[in-house]
């Protein structure tokens, strides 16, 4: 799998004062020791940057690719700041994002086309958020391929995204995720890649228990087909989990089930936590995590102090 | 001829069951059911749903006129009003201390504990004592009375968020019942559950109001929250096994369709038939979602909501 570094992201004020006052050394810094914790690709978002978002991306393309050789991955609703990110970088990139409305899709296919880069397409159109896979699979069939065609983007250069909603909030939701990524596999020939942002799953909960939700459902995604996600890539028990399934660990009972979680949604299947001891506290915590994401337990931000 | 088989659903979770009063005080049990609402082919449904009808420690200023003239004078005294509600069949009296709202007399724990101390010396029902609805003077007033009520098994609310640490202890010294009150949200619900359930007070000791929201005004979040919280119980999810008690006559009574007299198209009907029947359609239909205690403004509403609740 593809782990994309999210951290460099306008949502962090450090961040934002760095591209404000254009803070090169925090933001090496900051690309390298992602690149350091395993990411494959690196994140730049600028925010939507009205005014000077070409510049900006720009800029920030340079400082990048100054200090390391991954690719790059163009983050703003900013078209014609994408487009001055497009011409700075010196391999191809993947542009994050198009949505699956006409306007986004016509605007933003053909810059992939002309500079040969890699698209992430939301399955997320002009009558707001998708509730199914079927939903999801609409906009794709109908809206998201039809635009590849006709601007001439191959398919695997497409990166599908079904958008991962809350657990707190949205608990039926991370099924149909999970679910979407197997079904766009097989949506076309060659196949499409399929992206997502992991950490919005558990947004509004609590701190102590994210990396947790995290790494649990990176794994049913994974299992499902996920060929890419923008993650934290300096978060080193989710990078170790990565690990674990990419190397097969079996080494610890935590691997185990961490892989056996995975094998059971690589065969399309939910994961039994019947089989867990549940008298060890991490097992269980796991096992709990599984439920809550598998939409058998009702989310509830204490559900691992029950 | 092929007979239809009725499908049954095995559930391996249950409600608690809740005990209101008692200790020489007539006492009701609320909830232990193991299936679903009325569905008594199904599972156990050891208690009837029960009905609270709602009295205030205050003169009602902003209350239907057709409520005002169905109570008469009693709304004048908390003890003839308690009385009342007796003779008309509660189960329950559910006193909202309206007095203590800082708008609305700002009263505190002295009037408090006076009107509580009157109430359960007048009539022997279970009692519920509801706050103002503000979260500091809820806990003023309602650790007074729960002093005052020790051992007489009340419930006590509402307990939210922010004061449900004062309120549970209470409870817990005192031997009442907690009425854990969130905003529409089953996440939430049963998060105070859990934050209840590890300050050590026990799971039977807890009423739960996700809030109500009544017919043509949230009704359908209403139902769909509770259950949902039903059916997580049901599948064996402990911490959403608190009955739920609903506050109907409140919600349903505020609403214009209830509450406004002049300018109506006549295709409305009449009026007052029109009132109850909205308190009567929210009670049963938040009553077919699984909730176990209905709070009710209307005698006649009560008639009705007792024919169905005993069938």
């Amino acid at each position: 799998m593809i782990a994309i570094g999210e951290s460099i992201h306008i949502i962090s004020r450090q961040v934002r004062a760095a591209i404000d006052n254009r803070d090169k050394v925090f933001l090496q810094d900051l690309a390298l020791r992602q690149v350091e914790g395993g990411a494959h690709w690196l994140d730049l978002n600028i925010g939507p940057q009205r005014k000077a978002g070409a510049e900006a991306m720009a800029w920030l393309v340079n400082i990048t690719q100054e200090v390391t050789a991954v690719p790059l991955v163009l983050d703003t609703t900013n078209v014609e700041a994408i487009e001055a990110g497009l011409k700075a970088c010196n391999k191809p990139a993947l542009i994050n994002s198009t949505d699956s409305t006409p306007e986004r899709l016509n605007a933003l296919t053909p810059l992939a086309a002309k500079y040969n880069a890699n698209i992430i397409a939301l399955t997320l159109g002009s009558s707001g958020l998708p509730s199914t896979v079927d939903s999801r699979l609409a906009l794709v069939l109908e809206q998201i391929l039809p635009a590849a065609t006709q601007y001439n983007v191959p398919f695997d250069h497409i990166f599908l995204d079904p958008l991962v909603l809350t657990i707190n909030g949205n608990q039926e939701q991370a099924m149909q995720a999970i679910e979407a990524i197997r079904y766009f596999k097989q949506a076309c020939e060659p196949p499409p890649m399929t992206i997502c942002g992991l950490s919005n799953i558990s947004n509004g909960a609590p701190e102590e228990i994210r990396p947790l939700i995290n790494r649990v459902f990176l794994t049913m995604m994974l299992g499902a087909g996920l060929d890419a996600a923008i993650l934290n890539c300096l978060d080193d028990e989710l990078m170790k989990t990565l690990r674990i399934i990419d190397s097969d660990d079996k080494s610890t009972p935590e691997s185990r089930l961490y892989l056996g979680l995975y094998n059971s949604y690589v065969i399309g299947e939910q994961f039994d936590i019947s089989t867990v001891d549940m008298d060890n506290a991490e097992l269980r915590d796991i096992a709990r995590t599984i439920q809550i994401l598998q939409n058998q337990l009702l989310y509830a931000h204490g559900y691992l102090n029950t | 001829m092929s007979v239809l088989e009725i499908p049954v659903e095995k559930w391996t979770g249950k409600i608690q069951e809740v005990r209101l009063g008692g200790n020489g005080r007539k006492s009701i049990v609320v909830g232990g059911e193991s299936t679903l609402p009325f569905l008594h082919f199904e599972g156990s449904i050891p208690n009837r749903p029960a009905i609270a009808i709602e009295i205030q420690d205050t003169e009602p200023t902003d209350w239907s006129p057709w409520l005002l003239s169905t109570w008469g004078d009693a709304v004048k005294s908390p003890v003839t009003w308690a009385k009342k509600a007796v003779e008309y069949g509660a189960d329950i009296i559910a006193l909202r201390l309206r007095s203590a709202h800082p708008e609305q007399g700002n009263t505190g724990a002295k009037e408090a504990e006076k009107v509580v101390s009157e109430i359960l010396s007048a009539v022997d029902l279970p009692l519920i004592v509801l706050g103002p609805d503000v979260a500091e003077k809820d806990n003023e007033v309602l650790l007074a009375v729960s002093e005052v009520a020790r051992g007489q098994r009340i419930g006590l609310g509402n307990c939210i968020d922010k004061n449900y640490r004062t309120i549970a202890a209470s409870c817990l010294a005192n031997g009442h019942v907690v009425i854990a009150k969130t905003p529409n949200d089953i996440n939430l619900a049963k998060q105070l559950n859990i934050l209840l359930h590890e300050l050590g007070l026990p799971l039977h000791n807890i009423l739960d109001d996700t809030t109500t929201g009544s017919l043509g005004y949230g009704l359908e979040y209403s139902y769909s929250v509770i259950e949902r919280l039903r059916l997580a119980c049901l599948t064996g999810d402990e911490m959403t096994s608190a009955p739920i008690i609903c506050t109907v006559g409140e919600e349903s009574w505020r609403q214009k369709e209830s509450k406004v007299i002049e300018g109506i198209p006549p295709s409305w009907g009449e009026h007052e038939e029109r009132a109850i029947t909205w308190e009567a359609l929210t009670a049963t239909s938040l009553l077919t979602a699984g909730a176990s205690i209905v709070v009710l403004r209307h005698p006649k509403t009560v008639e009705l909501i007792k024919k169905i609740s005993t069938r």
